[in-house]
């Protein structure tokens, strides 16, 4: 078992362990810190990011207000890179005693808090969106603060001293000799090893968990975890931290930090600092509080919820040894327990983490006999934060100032970063992933978050987990199973705060994520997962819930006259289809085809442009199976059987067969067949390398199905971001395939700034690039490599206009067999099936209008629907029509919207919807549970005519059809049956109308 | 019992957002799908822009209104409006972008220098007034090579930009000496946009007469430029001025139930949307103004639906390539362009499939971008070359310039087309070509 020797242990890397480590190192000690986490993963990583004037204290606590003050001021000068000057409002709402405004002025003049008051237009101005109702408004200098960075600017800055610390390190046993702590000994929980540590001084400062480390050594320090939960709102709504001017209670504080705004929070008791619950109520409770100061607050996109526990020492014996303040507790157990060589310290808030290490230092420092002073307020903290270099070695920091929102993306822009990007909403570049894997001793994904940011912006990792895996794949070098693990613990990670907040736009940000990491990259079935200390722990269930009650909700539309002039609008049409997914296209095609004058509406582009590309009729069945079916065919009959409301069992095997025939004809006139059939299932890789079951794919992909046991080279381009060769190599070695897996760097690519799919598919378009891929791969053929291949595999961009004659010149130059793999959208596949559709539906007749989003229908007296109406710029615009297709495609296609108050609307007709009634039952604790989300099951009940009906069962509209994921009582991702009951509904409904 | 319209007022029982929020406030809708991006004409061909959802939903959320400008390549943004168009999911990506460009104007982050130059291209109105009367002379230097190249070294105007010529006369010149017709159909405000006033009356002097054909009386009001220029610039302040005034000239019309229509379709969405929503203007009168602006092929089809349309057209059996402008697109009418042709008889037309003629208004006509707005343009100019056709029609101005610019073809606007199968001579050249050519 290793041994370390040192001076001081300190156990805990929050605000206050890093603190102390660093005032220790500063003062010359020898000193090492140990925590069983990544830094800052207990209370100090969830807390909502104030930095305090002392405001909130004023009144109830004017020593606090004071201490917060004082060392707001010290913190701006050692930290200012890791504070924005955000200021702070203290408002008085019509929800807030008024006299107290008066009592706030009193103590922030007792405290000496710069405070000035604000004319309530004046803070209108600066910020429009507060209420309006809001009748006096105080300034203080209240500033956000990045604890994260915070704390590896103080770690780094110890280690510059000499000091050392230790993540993933966990105290498993004090070592207590004599009435003497000699030291911990510790579990090293990557490696699984036993590490001892002898000191001649224990700092216990774990926060929440102070109690119990102090029951290693036979103490009793009763913490009570105090649990907060706090939300984060999609983007900035406000850039000054506001507050409630009454006494601190839940939900009475705003605070705009990095790209998010937090809303904070509440206080329940729990039992176990690492186990707890976010509840509904609190959600619920801070959105009704967020109302009050912003109203329409309920209906912002939340990104996020999270809790943290503050730690609240419960005094219980006389004569506690104590610092002046009752703000935070350091305990002397020399003096306290008659234990020597351990101190706690605990409680206090982030601002002043700094004066509590300063004190707990001086403690040690009487304690072992010396006297050295601090000098943490003196100098400087180091600046570690993520930096695009500009490749000059010795490039010089700039004296550190207070950060700004902007000055990331100001730093991309100057170096035109863009190219670089890992995670796109947060602006982490490759650079900076690499800088926290390498030097930041980051292990898990979650890590890298807490480092660079990635995965806290809108998509919540949708993009970016993929991307960090891989990059983690290639600086780690580990066994593809971690990587595969890190993957999907990160998933879990981000998908645990989500939960509690999703609704509306991030709800069908996670259906998207969803697609990507089912539909597309067959996450789910990837071919080994290591067990890792890193899966999280999901929040306990709150309340438990009665079994699942349905509710129906849904609207009439608006009745309008008979008589009278109807308006004619831009030209009738017979048939009318809402949505250009691949349902409403096929519907609208094979309407068009049989001479109906269609018209199709979409509110944007077709969301084949992140679709794979290929028909998936049913590739597991039932839904959550480890097996894929072999063949459809054998999963439709039982599925037919057993669920006899599927879109599959209305349409009929015969309709199944026919819409994939004419589809299949139909591309394979416009000169790119689908190949496949209902008796069997391709398995076609992934860009993770695992296999995903499709019934149709293109040409340009089947060279890579299972089936097909050659050797094979996965090949990435150099700069192309979406694709990750050697794992995907090591993937599909771990199932049996001889894989290897390399990147080549093209010429034509060197220069360039930014590549993208779609680049790279203009390149192989317009011929540019064959050849230097040949040259690059003929090379490498020649160079006697380790497996050489019978067959290459590319990331699916081999063109857009002429994929097949891509393929085929490469296949002419190189001598092999290729094909391609589909990656993350934008998905160039996906593209060519969407052109060839819009194409034959305009040389049949059909019109498409791209941007016209349907707001509202009419219907007629007779109970026929009307005409639709469309959002046009200064007005709306009606469509009338014969017939009408709502394919709109559900969640993920925005022909379902929700809301915080857990109800989901058809956003056109208000067709009837029936789901879990309780928001917590709308999901499952896993992201990808094997029997998928209840909510996604939702959608307009249909009969076999793929009419929409009521809960009787009657047809609610005699002209209204529905096609599409827009149809309910199943899970299109889940099953990967998306494309086949878009294609066959889309089908029928067009050939049926 | 109306149906729950649009994301920012869900149903329930909770609070819709209560005022019309800023356009930035969109960018919570983005899922980072990437559809825009995969749209965007300009994305495609340059790397200086990293495509709509960078530019817009994204680096949205790391601008904030007290903070400096932290943009750059926002500036090659050129305000198509393809990514709105594409976007599912109700993104403002434009606008965001436009905002954003402003904003750079206002910090300074845009060079003295090309920010003069921006002024002077922007200034349509202001330009032609200056240099219309000068007209033989002001056309020889607009297309005097040596000239132009100075003008590219040292104001970077882009030395092969195509200039169009100023006319001989006004349009509201040539109008105002025109006796007044009184229709029996009503009256009709006619906004006719700076192009057709300085450079294609004859385009104004064919809306009038196929108005009047309709029993229409058409009145020109006292009128200035709609401001676009300065809005796609980021010159905010000048715009509002321009967008005030106009407003306050037209504001009348209006509350008399007047229509207010134009055939440049960049001023007329301006009119509709783009000043109100980028420069945040939401008062009673802006919006009347809007609500009472339609488009010139809108307005017709109107009229043919309420059976007041003169649908007296001769047969022209031709089969002529036809370019929705992208900022026509943005009007989200449909094809209003191609029904009406469609009432012609004979009248065939090839519909462009391409996105954007690259001009984008003043950004083509800038030295650090004409090459972008060429390669931008390519699908559409092979598609205008391979048609074989004498002629092209297209409703905005700067996109004919374009399209004539790259293809030699000349371009109409649909209302010379109409002008012609009514039989009325309006002095537009497409007479002549269109009787020189057989079917």
């Amino acid at each position: 078992m290793q041994r370390i020797q040192t001076e001081v242990l300190v156990i805990g890397g929050g605000a206050t362990g890093t603190g102390v480590l660093r005032d220790l190192a500063m003062r010359g000690f020898n000193a090492l810190l140990v925590e069983k986490g990544d830094l800052s993963t207990g209370t100090t990583g969830r807390y909502h990011g104030l930095l305090h004037s002392g405001g909130r204290y004023v009144v109830k606590d004017p020593q606090a207000a004071r201490e917060c003050l004082q060392e707001n001021g010290i913190l701006r000068r050692i930290m200012p890179h890791c504070l924005e000057d955000t200021g702070g409002y203290f408002v008085l709402t019509p929800w807030d005693e008024p006299g107290y405004a008066e009592k706030f002025v009193q103590g922030c003049r007792q405290a000496r808090i710069p405070m000035e008051e604000v004319p309530v237009h004046k803070m209108l101005a600066a910020e429009p969106l507060l209420n309006p109702q809001i009748t006096r408004c105080f300034h203080v200098p209240d500033a956000a603060a990045d604890s994260f960075l915070a704390s590896q600017c103080n770690a780094a800055s110890a280690r510059e001293y000499g000091a050392q610390y230790l993540t993933y390190h966990k105290v498993t046993q004090l070592l207590v000799h004599d009435r003497r702590v000699l030291g911990a000994r510790l579990l090293d929980q990557v490696k699984g090893e036993e590490i001892e540590v002898l000191a001649d001084m224990t700092v216990n400062a774990s926060g929440a968990w102070v109690g119990q480390v102090c029951a290693m050594a036979g103490l009793s320090v009763t913490i009570i975890p105090g649990k907060g939960t706090m939300l984060a709102l999609n983007q900035r709504i406000l850039h000054t931290v506001v507050n409630r001017c009454k006494l601190p209670s839940d939900g009475d504080i705003l605070v705009p930090i990095h790209t998010v705004t937090v809303i904070g929070t509440t206080d329940v008791r729990v039992d176990d600092p690492d186990r707890f619950a976010i509840e509904p109520w609190e959600v619920q409770l801070m959105l009704a509080e967020g109302e009050k100061l912003v109203p329409g607050f309920s209906s912002l996109r939340i990104l996020r919820a999270w809790a943290g526990v503050r730690p609240l020492f419960q005094e219980y014996q006389q004569g506690e040894t104590r610092d002046v303040s009752r703000a935070f507790v350091l305990l002397d157990h020399q003096s306290r327990d008659g234990l020597a060589g351990l101190v706690s310290i605990t409680s206090g808030k982030w601002t002043t983490y700094r004066k509590m290490a300063e004190i707990t230092v001086d403690l040690v420092c009487r304690q072992l006999g010396v006297s050295r002073s601090c000098r943490t307020h003196l100098e400087p903290l180091p600046d570690t934060r993520r930096r695009v270099s500009s490749g000059h070695p010795q490039e010089k920091r700039k004296p550190a100032r207070m950060a700004s929102l902007g000055e990331r993306l100001a730093e991309i822009e100057a170096h035109q970063a863009y190219g670089n990007l890992v995670c796109e909403c947060e602006l982490a570049t490759i650079e900076d992933v690499t800088r926290a894997v390498l030097e930041g001793g980051a292990q898990s994904i979650d890590d890298i978050r807490r480092q660079v940011r990635l995965g806290m912006g809108p998509c919540q990792g949708g993009f970016c987990t993929y991307r960090a895996a891989g990059l983690l794949h290639e600086l780690h070098q580990s066994p593809v199973s971690v990587i595969n693990s890190a993957l999907l613990d990160f998933l879990l990670e981000r998908w645990k705060g989500l939960l509690p907040v999703l609704w509306g736009a991030q709800l069908r940000q996670e259906r998207l994520d969803e697609l990507i990491y089912l539909n597309l990259l067959n996450a789910d079935h990837l071919p080994g997962i290591s067990p890792s200390q890193f899966t999280p722990e999901m929040y306990e269930s709150a309340v438990a819930v009665a079994p699942q009650e349905y509710k129906i909700t849904g609207q009439v539309p608006r009745i309008v006259e008979a008589e009278g002039k109807q308006p004619v609008g831009t030209g009738s049409s017979d048939l009318l289809v809402i949505g250009a997914g691949l349902s409403g296209l096929c519907a609208a095609w094979q309407a068009a085809s049989r001479a109906r004058r269609v018209k199709l509406l979409s509110h944007g582009q077709s969301s084949l442009y992140f679709h794979a590309g290929c028909v998936d009729v049913l590739g597991y069945y039932p839904a959550g199976s480890e097996r894929s079916l072999p063949s459809p065919a054998e999963g439709l009959r039982r599925l037919v059987y057993e669920n006899p409301g599927h879109p599959y069992a209305l349409a009929g095997e015969a309709a199944i067969i026919e819409s994939l025939n004419s589809f299949q004809a139909l591309c394979e006139q416009a000169g790119y067949p689908l190949i496949g059939s209902l008796d069997r299932n391709w398995l076609l890789p992934t860009a993770l390398g695992s296999l995903r079951p499709t019934c149709l794919a293109p040409l340009t992909m089947t060279t890579g199905d299972a089936g097909n046991k050659d050797p094979l080279w996965v090949v990435g381009f150099a700069g192309f971001r979406d694709f990750y060769p050697t794992w995907i190599a090591a993937n599909l070695q771990a199932q049996g395939f001889q894989a290897a897996g390399l990147t080549i760097e093209l010429p034509h690519l060197r220069d360039r700034k930014f590549i993208n799919s779609r680049t790279l598919a203009n390149l192989f378009d317009a011929g540019l690039i064959q050849d230097e891929i040949n040259a690059a791969i003929r090379k490498l053929l020649a160079s006697s490599p380790p497996l050489s291949p019978s067959r290459l595999a590319f990331p699916a961009v081999l063109g857009l206009q002429h994929p097949l004659r891509v393929k085929s010149e490469l296949e002419r130059l190189l001598g092999l067999p290729v094909f391609e793999i589909p990656t993350l959208p934008p998905s160039i596949p996906g593209m060519r099936l969407a052109f060839i559709l819009e194409k034959a539906l305009r040389a049949l007749g059909g019109t498409i209008h791209t941007g016209l989003e349907v707001t509202s229908a009419d219907v007629g007296t007779d109970g026929r629907l009307a005409r639709v109406w469309t959002s046009s710029a200064a007005r709306s615009l009606p469509h009338n029509s014969g017939d009408f297709v709502l394919a709109t495609g559900g969640i993920l296609g925005g022909g379902f919207s929700s809301n915080s108050g857990a109800e989901i609307h058809e956003q056109v007709f208000g067709l009837p919807l029936d789901y879990p009634a309780v928001h917590q039952q709308w999901f499952r604790p896993q992201f990808l549970s094997p029997n998928g989300h209840p909510v996604f099951r939702v959608g307009v009940q249909v009969d076999r005519h793929f009419q929409p009906v009521d809960p009787s069962d009657q047809v609610l509209y005699p002209n209204l059809y529905a096609a599409g994921a827009a149809l309910g009582g199943f899970d299109p991702i889940l099953e990967r049956s998306s494309d086949g009951v878009a294609l066959v509904s889309g089908c029928v409904v067009g050939n049926g109308i | 019992m109306t149906i729950p319209v649009g994301k920012t007022s869900p149903p329930g029982p909770v609070n819709p957002l209560p005022r019309p929020l800023p356009v930035e406030f969109t960018l919570d809708q983005c899922i980072k799908c990437n559809i825009c991006l995969s749209s965007c004409p300009v994305s495609a061909v340059t790397d200086l822009f990293p495509g709509p959802k960078y530019a817009g939903p994204q680096a949205g959320r790391f601008r904030t209104s007290s903070q400096a400008s932290p943009d750059l390549s926002v500036d090659y943004c050129s305000g198509c409006r393809v990514c709105n168009m594409v976007c599912p999911h109700g993104v403002k990506i434009a606008e965001i972008n436009a905002r954003a460009r402003a904003r750079m104007v206002e910090d300074g982050k845009i060079p003295l220098l090309l920010r003069f130059r921006n002024n002077l291209v922007a200034r349509s109105a202001s330009l032609g007034r200056f240099a219309q009367p000068l007209h033989p002379l002001s056309n020889f230097i607009f297309s005097f090579t040596p000239a132009r190249i100075l003008a590219d070294r040292l104001l970077h105007i882009a030395a092969q930009a195509p200039f169009p010529r100023f006319a001989g006369q006004r349009f509201s010149s040539w109008f105002h000496r025109q006796p007044r017709r009184p229709g029996e159909n009503g009256q009709v405000v006619y906004f006719h946009g700076c192009a057709t006033e300085f450079y294609e009356p004859w385009i104004g002097k064919a809306v009038v007469r196929v108005l009047e054909a309709s029993g229409l009386e058409v009145i020109v009001p006292d009128q200035g430029c709609c401001g676009l220029p300065l809005l796609s610039n980021g010159e905010f302040k000048a715009a509002r001025r321009y967008h005030l005034s106009n407003v306050r000239h037209l504001v009348d019309y209006a509350r008399q139930g007047i229509p207010i229509l134009g055939t440049s379709t960049s001023c007329i969405l301006t009119l509709k949307e783009e000043a109100p929503e980028l420069l945040d203007m939401h008062d009673q009168d802006t919006r009347l103004v809007a609500s009472m602006t339609f488009d010139f092929s809108e307005f017709m089809l109107q009229l043919h639906e309420q059976g007041r349309l003169n649908t007296d057209f001769s047969p022209l059996p031709h089969s002529i390539p036809y370019h929705e402008p992208c900022q026509y697109r943005a009007h989200r009418l449909g094809n209003p362009g191609r029904v009406l042709m469609s009432l012609i008889p004979g009248l065939q037309l090839l519909m462009s499939p391409a996105a954007c003629c690259g001009i984008a208004g003043t950004y083509g006509f800038k030295s650090e971008k004409y090459s972008i707005a060429m390669q931008v343009g390519e699908p559409l100019f092979n598609f205008v070359r391979s048609s074989k056709s004498p002629l092209i029609l297209c409703e905005s101005e700067t996109c004919r310039w374009q399209i004539t610019h790259a293809t030699a073809l000349p371009a109409f606007h649909p209302v010379e087309l109409l002008a012609y199968a009514y039989g009325l001579k309006v002095g537009s050249p497409i007479q002549q070509i269109l009787t020189n050519t057989k079917k």
